[in-house]
């Protein structure tokens, strides 16, 4: 009986010993990943920090921009949810977050239709499952997605959104706050909200109240527009793409530590019990003993 | 000293240039455009060909190829396009070929296009004799 308990117990160290060793590679494995891809994020924000500005700037001029682009001038029927997730699990709760937000979004506006684009396997597969319209996804790993495909997978939702089939477009990803904490986020990407520009405009009236309406537009003001709302769409989404991936990484390294902590606990526990269980079966091996000497004198 | 001020080129990929200058000339849709410090506020789009910096105090001016993209002109110039390269990064073998590719493209093609997607490869082989061309005039100024 005794042994038994013993060798149950030492077969289930030896497999949270492995798992431990799995885990703890993978941990060290997703720090190097994190580092890689945090130095990519670092620099992108520095200078996507530039162009969202400066195109926000000119966003916020209101007037200037042409009706389609603005909240309120048309009834929203049918919402476009991008969603970017990642390909592999093990990650802890990150996207089970992004799901939850996006299912929170979707009972808010359950009023309208909702089609999703989405960027990672596991958000596809889960909207799939519950039968949702999917119309378009990429499911290259994050880290190599370049800006020529984010434009590709911009191009027919602009589209859409030109045509008025779609008539909103919602952007769900994870925020990096810092290496513990990422924070899933929802942007409305077109049409734009008012208030969404209001501060970038705010530094702009107080500073030149009149130049603003002197901006010179070339070839058109609808021209530009034309060109620079696409193009926004498309540099805050590649924004968020690389985001998200270092937030993948990030969260899978935390999840990976937290494994391989609770793993290291577990054997603790489990040779404390190995060694009780020992004992006592050595123990039980000596009353025999003694009884048996006992019986015989 | 003439007046300066800041300009920041951003590309998809990297910010390309950050720095005060003198003037910057670049090729808008309408035509090539020279912006100076005190510039009235502008937005404009760019078409492929080549910019042009005057850094402050310095002699020689700086050339690039670029490719499409927008000027936003404030206190501050921001230019962002989809290609740039500058003039020593410039591979002027890959550039000819590239523009003897195109020419050849179009020149069989031009007069038999039918289909839309007939026109929609013209106009990407014109696009890259455009780049081609920009590039190879860029790559000339080092001489």
């Amino acid at each position: 009986m005794a042994s038994n308990n013993m060798q149950d117990i030492k077969r289930r160290i030896k497999s949270i010993n492995s798992t431990e060793h799995i885990t703890s590679a993978m941990r060290l494995v997703s720090a190097a990943k994190l580092r890689k891809a945090k130095t990519t994020f670092d620099k992108t924000t520095e200078y996507f920090h530039f162009i969202t500005g400066s195109m926000e700037e000119i966003f916020s001029n209101t007037k200037e921009v042409p009706d389609r682009y603005i909240e309120g001038n048309r009834e929203i029927k049918k919402t476009c949810y991008i969603i970017i997730s990642s390909n592999k699990g093990l990650c802890g709760s990150f996207n089970a977050n992004v799901i939850k937000e996006t299912e929170h979004n979707l009972v808010n506006d359950a009023k309208e239709e909702a089609v999703f684009v989405a960027i990672g396997s596991k958000g596809r597969d889960y909207f799939k499952k519950r039968e949702r319209e999917i119309i378009g996804s990429y499911m290259e790993p994050p880290e190599i997605i370049t800006f020529k495909d984010v434009v590709e997978i911009s191009a027919p939702i602009l589209k859409q959104y030109e045509d008025g089939e779609i008539d909103r477009i919602v952007l769900i990803y994870t925020s990096f706050v810092n290496n513990l904490e990422q924070k899933p986020k929802t942007v409305q990407l077109l049409p734009f909200r008012s208030e969404q520009f209001a501060a970038a405009g705010d530094i702009q009236s107080e500073e030149m109240p009149k130049m603003a309406n002197q901006v010179e537009y070339e070839p058109s003001i609808e021209d530009v527009f034309g060109y620079l709302v696409p193009k926004y769409v498309e540099i805050v989404l590649f924004g968020a793409v690389i985001e998200s991936a270092t937030c993948e990484h990030a969260a899978r390294r935390i999840a990976m530590e937290n494994a391989t902590d609770n793993a290291r606990e577990m054997l603790d526990k489990l040779s404390l019990f190995y060694n009780r269980a020992r004992q006592a079966s050595i123990t039980n091996e000596i009353i025999e003993v003694v009884s048996g000497t006992q019986a015989q004198n | 000293m003439a007046n300066t001020f800041k300009l920041e080129v951003i590309t998809a990929s990297e910010l390309f240039y950050s720095g005060e200058i003198e003037m910057v000339v670049v090729r808008t849709l309408l035509g090539e455009e020279g912006f100076m410090a005190g510039h009235s506020w502008a937005c404009k789009l760019l078409d492929t060909g080549v910019m042009r910096i005057q850094e402050s105090e310095e002699k020689d001016v700086k050339w690039a190829a670029i490719s499409k993209g927008y000027i936003d002109v404030k206190d501050y110039v921001v230019v962002y396009t989809d290609l740039a390269e500058r003039a020593e990064d410039i591979d002027v073998e890959d550039a000819e070929k590239d523009k003897a590719e195109a020419e050849s493209y179009i020149s069989i093609n031009e007069s038999n296009c039918n289909t839309d997607a007939d026109v929609e490869k013209l106009a990407q082989a014109r696009a890259k004799l455009k780049w081609a061309e920009a590039r190879l005039k860029v790559a000339e100024s080092l001489k």
